[in-house]
């Protein structure tokens, strides 16, 4: 083809012809502004919960730093930061760290850090400034000095003893008074508590320490920020090397320690390519992108059909077909230009709204709104990408009109041929329903698109109230919580911390002040194992405990460096519980009797099976059956053995290796005691009664809280677990609540409301979701059938007062449009249904995986959803027509077509 | 010169039963500068001869031929490109560009076409059509005759090789019919521009160079 610059003239025909056309532009850019809406809030939350997450990873990293190159001299900074590489970065002096209470229980690190580095660690004082240069200045946050009990106030006093560490166990304590200069609110997130000193001051103190190799007191570290958070390792490898370092050889003269920041690598990354958030998203788009197509095109469909013989016109002098396409992409690009930039806003704002509620449930300390630009890039790309693909098929339509056509219609004006359909429809005379449903054939595209529009929205509803209808309390509670409430440390609720020592044991008077605040009806102790255990096992079920975490290779010498009593049978590790019959009465027995537990004269053990979330019981997640013996090693003195020879290391000769590197060496009992026991029963423990951790290839056995306390000499209470009386229930929480915070800050507690409240938030934060995407939809929905109506009784103008001025009445003609109405809305309803009731099953087969949900049907939200479509279907028509009739039907008959 | 020439030109619509035979077989040729009148009663088949000529739709069988260009050679979008640049097209209802003013109407078709308006030539048809005064006009502001004259403007501002007028004062009271065919008469004159004018009425036929008259799809008098 022939190029021509016919670009202005294009631009004027479509700008003219758009203007003449309002309640499309109006419908048009409402519908580009729902769907970029749409887009937007979709987008601002999941960048916000990306964003919140990394966030929050950074805080319990400790900072948000790209990598740090750690223990290093001042020197050794200074040269290693002018590298190219590196965009920012910064230096930390660690001073030494306070112990003593009441610092006990808190990790708390003094320090210098260069005032450009303070908020990576955030640390940047929201109150006053960063301690000045040559005073005794310092800096710290609110949890510090509640712990020291000092009113945030700049200018008080308050004094720490800092303990220097030098290489020894018994470092040197000096106790120094700063003169408060700032402070910033405690983030929870973060693990450490910072107290900040002029550089002076910690260079000072840091000459106190001996400056022992390997003390960290006197150390610096060189935090650094790279251009961007890809391949940190590779750039932290390489600015090593430029300066003459490495970090591959230990022990070498020129190594140096480096870390990669895990904010930006495994949770997030993993979180990035997670491929059931990808799935959502992606649904979510498409499903966003549909419904836009629905009422865009169906917008276009109407007025381009409207226009016809305009179309027909500009063919007729000659606009070429792909002419005609380009003036609808440049009417809807110039509708998109007055939607899309509202619909960022709207959709922006109902993200905010939407964020916090949705994030609620994901136990965020921080919920932080992201405000990416990109967000708003994306959305309007989308929503771009949608208006186009929305309007390409009526573009293609009105370029293809024939000329003919165009000069016929307007030729001899007689009543368009589907009108003469709609008469014939009726055999018996033309009854009011038939010509109605006659109508809605006339152009059976829109009225296809109307009813699939707001069909969606209903059905979506559906899905989502079967979704959420389907979270079963029972299923969840039976898995998560045993008792009304479990009080324990708070480590045993961390994951990754876990009840390990004597420590976490729950003190006695603890327990015995909840029994005195009455309403408990019942309780146990759950008593666990402060060191290890060990367990005599087949080597084959340890080898196949093991196996998930070791290559084939690797098993062979893993299982062979094993502690072998016989050929068969391995000292593996024990998992050890001990009960009270409380707990013993809230366990499932599988097999067997537990009675036997509670006299210790009997000397039964029980063993512990797993089940998976949907009940199934895992036959290898132990190894004993009814009547085994069990024997239990209980050591009291360890030592190391080589690995080749099997003679016993000295703890010197341990220490040494262990700093060459050499791993040659597995730690063996050495003074201990065997003891044997028989399976009374296959038992399964709630979760919440658990260690809440698994031990690969050892053994889970619980035996009754006496015998347990004889045998092992082990005291410590890991849980304690009780039930109160309903009416007590919330005092005891409130109760619980108060002194986990602030009297006894060390323990924690789960209580059967948390676990519902939770569940409840879970609910919700599902229905959030899915309500808001289904109201988003429905109003798009709403939206079309409006226009339908609108349009259908507008371009009727003249054929409705055809109609009245041949001896229908005004009473017969609102009764054929609300007729008309009536056959979308009640359409919508029956489909929904049908689909519905199709999908409902579908999803339930689905969503089986999620263990506590349990697929009910229901189409309790189509049923709701029908009175609502019964006024629109009534409303919209006799509104519309109401307009219409303020002209008189002569008025009507004169007014030119189109 | 021929400027317009059919050859065994046939167009039947359906089939069997109701099989309409709307032009069967009409051999026509239109000298270059000529103005032809086409007469004939309602459903003669002048409307589908003109659509045929204006490559508006395709015939059946036989040929057209415009200005040495056989229609049926090119495809829809090099036809419409033909159209724009060689057929000019004036309607019983006139056929403006509702969004457009009178100007832009009027250069509509050479602006599609991506050219410039020739200033002098436009200027001189909008004086011969007597529209200066109505440049800024929208088409629904003037009567009927005035948007008549718009069309021919429309028409003649492309230069193309034929004007083709269906029943163009089909809308129009006498006195303006007699106007605009006078228009018509002195622009054919004096742009020696081609028209074809397809009408019902004896009376406005008798003011063309030739009339030519068809019934029932065939000519049958030439004049």
């Amino acid at each position: 083809m022939i190029k021509v610059s016919n670009g202005s003239c294009i631009r004027r025909l479509g700008f003219r012809s758009m203007k003449a056309s309002r309640t499309r532009n109006t419908v048009a850019v409402l519908a580009i502004a729902l769907t970029t809406v749409l887009f937007t809030s979709l987008f601002t939350i999941a960048a916000s919960i990306n964003y919140s997450l990394q966030q929050e990873n950074f805080r319990r990293a400790g900072g948000d730093a790209h990598g740090s190159i750690k223990y290093i001299t001042w020197e050794q900074a200074e040269q290693l930061r002018q590298d190219p590489l590196i965009q920012e970065a910064w230096c930390r002096l660690f001073v030494g760290m306070p112990h003593e209470e009441p610092f006990h229980r808190s990790h708390v690190e003094v320090s210098y850090i260069e005032p450009n580095g303070a908020p990576h660690y955030f640390c940047a004082p929201e109150e006053g400034a960063l301690p000045r240069e040559g005073t005794n200045e310092a800096a710290t946050d609110t949890y510090v000095l509640t712990l020291l009990g000092i009113e945030p106030e700049v200018g008080a006093q308050f004094t720490i003893p800092i303990v220097l560490d030098d290489g020894t166990s018994a470092p040197r304590t000096v106790e120094r008074t700063f003169t408060l200069s700032g402070w910033w609110e405690y983030d929870s997130a973060v693990p450490a508590n910072h107290v900040l000193l002029p550089r002076s001051a910690a260079g000072e103190l840091c000459a106190l320490s001996n400056g022992e190799e390997g003390s960290l007191t006197g150390v610096w570290n060189l935090d650094v920020m790279f251009a961007h958070p890809v391949g940190i390792q590779e750039n932290l490898t390489a600015v090593l090397e430029h300066a003459g370092y490495q970090c591959d050889m230990a022990g070498a003269e020129n190594f140096l320690i480096t870390g990669v920041n895990w904010g930006y690598t495994g949770d997030r990354m993993v979180r990035g390519f997670d491929p059931t958030t990808a799935i959502t998203v992606t649904v979510v788009l498409l499903l966003i992108i549909f419904t836009g197509y629905l009422i865009i095109y169906n917008v276009f469909q109407i007025s381009v059909t409207n226009d016809i013989r305009f179309y027909g016109l500009l063919k007729t002098i000659g606009t070429t077909g792909r002419q005609i396409r380009r003036i609808i992409r440049r009417q809807a690009l110039l509708l998109s230009l007055a939607g899309i930039p509202v619909g960022l806003l709207l959709g922006f704002a109902v993200g905010n709204i939407l964020t916090p509620l949705i994030m609620a449930h994901l136990n965020y300390k921080n919920v932080f709104v992201s405000f990416n630009p990109w967000i708003f890039i994306g959305a309007a790309a989308f929503a771009l990408l949608t208006v186009f693909l929305s309007c390409a098929r009526p573009g293609r339509i009105a370029a293809r009109v024939s000329p003919v056509e165009a000069v016929r219609y307007t030729e001899g004006g007689q009543p368009k041929k589907v009108r003469k359909r709609a008469v014939k429809a009726g055999t018996g005379g033309a009854s009011l329903p038939k010509m109605a449903w006659a109508n809605l054939g006339r152009s059976r595209s829109k009225t296809v698109v109307t009813i699939l529009s707001l069909t969606l929205a209903v059905v979506l509803m559906n899905l989502v109230y079967t979704f959420v209808s389907g979270f079963d309390l029972e299923k969840y509670l039976s898995s998560q919580v045993a008792t009304d409430f479990i009080l324990a440390h708070a480590d045993y609720f961390q994951s990754g911390a876990n009840f390990r020592s004597a420590d976490q044991a729950l003190p006695e008077e603890v327990i015995t002040e909840i029994n005195a605040r009455g309403g408990v009806t019942e309780g146990g102790r759950v008593y666990g194992q402060e060191n290890t255990i060990q367990v005599f096992l087949p080597e084959a079920y340890v080898r196949r405990g093991i196996s998930s975490v070791y290559s084939e290779e690797m098993l062979d010498s893993v299982v062979a460096s094993r502690e072998h009593v016989d050929a068969d049978t391995v000292a593996g590790s024990a998992m050890l519980y001990g009960m009270e019959d409380f707990i013993l009465g809230e366990i499932s027995v599988l097999e067997g009797d537990v009675t036997p537990l509670s006299d210790p004269g009997q000397n039964a053990i029980a063993a512990v099976y797993h089940s998976d979330d949907y009940g199934a019981v895992n036959n290898d997640s132990n190894c004993f059956q009814i009547g085994d013996t069990v024997t239990l090693r209980y050591v009291t003195e360890w030592m190391n053995v080589d690995t080749d020879t099997g003679e016993e290391v000295s703890p010197e000769e341990a220490e040494a290796r262990y700093e060459r590197g050499e791993a040659n060496f597995v730690p063996r009992a050495k003074v201990y005691e065997d003891k044997e026991y028989t399976v009374c029963a296959l038992v399964e423990i709630p979760r919440a009664l658990t260690y809440r951790y698994t031990l690969l290839g050892g053994s889970a056995l619980a035996m009754g809280a006496e015998l347990f306390q004889r045998d092992t000499g082990m005291h410590s209470v890991m849980v304690y677990a009780f039930n109160t009386t309903e009416e007590s229930d919330a005092a005891m929480n409130d109760f619980l609540e108060d002194y986990t915070e602030s009297v006894w800050p060390a323990f924690d507690y789960e209580s059967k409301q948390g676990a519902m409240a939770e569940f409840d938030g879970f609910r919700r934060m599902f229905l959030t979701m899915g309500g808001a995407l289904a109201a988003g939809i429905g109003l798009v929905g709403v939206l079309n059938f409006i226009n339908a109506v609108l349009t259908g009784i507008l371009t009727r103008k003249r054929e409705l007062a055809m109609l009245q001025s041949v001896g229908m009445t005004g009473k017969q003609l609102k009764r054929m449009l609300v007729f008309e109405g009536l056959y979308y809305t009640m359409l919508s309803a029956a489909l929904s249904l049908v689909l519905s009731g199709l999908l409902g099953p579908l999803m339930g087969a689905v969503c089986s995986i999620f263990w506590f949900f349990t697929y009910r049907f229901t189409v309790l939200p189509v049923l709701v959803v029908m009175p609502l479509f019964l006024i629109l279907g009534l409303l919209v028509p006799l509104l519309t027509y109401r307009s219409v009739a303020r002209f008189t039907i002569v008025e009507r008959l004169r007014e030119a077509e189109g | 010169m021929a400027i317009l020439e059919t050859r065994g030109l046939r167009k039947i619509y359906g089939s069997g039963d109701t099989e309409v035979r709307a032009l069967d077989g009409v051999d026509l040729t239109v000298e270059k500068g000529e103005f032809a009148a086409v007469v004939g009663t309602s459903g003669s088949g002048k409307s589908t001869l003109l659509h045929m000529l204006g490559g508006l739709d395709r015939p059946t069988g036989g040929s057209v031929t415009v200005d040495g260009r056989e229609l049926s050679t090119l495809k829809d979008e090099e036809l419409t490109i033909f159209r724009r640049r060689k057929i000019g097209f004036v309607f019983q209802n006139y056929n403006l560009v509702p969004v457009l003013n009178v100007y832009e109407n009027i250069v509509l078709p050479i602006q599609l076409d991506g050219g410039q308006p020739d200033k002098a030539y436009t200027d001189q048809i909008i004086e011969t059509l007597g529209l200066q005064s109505k440049l800024q006009n929208l088409p629904n502001n003037l009567s009927g005759g005035q948007q008549q004259r718009v069309a021919i403007a429309r028409a003649l501002a492309a230069k193309p090789a034929i004007i083709l007028a269906d029943e163009p004062t089909g809308n129009l009271d006498s006195r303006t019919s007699q106007d605009v065919m006078g228009l018509l008469k002195v622009t054919s004159q004096r742009f020696s521009q081609t028209i074809v004018m397809i009408t019902h009425n004896e009376e406005i036929a008798q003011m063309a160079g030739r009339i030519i008259r068809i019934e029932d799809g065939r000519i049958v008098t030439r004049g």
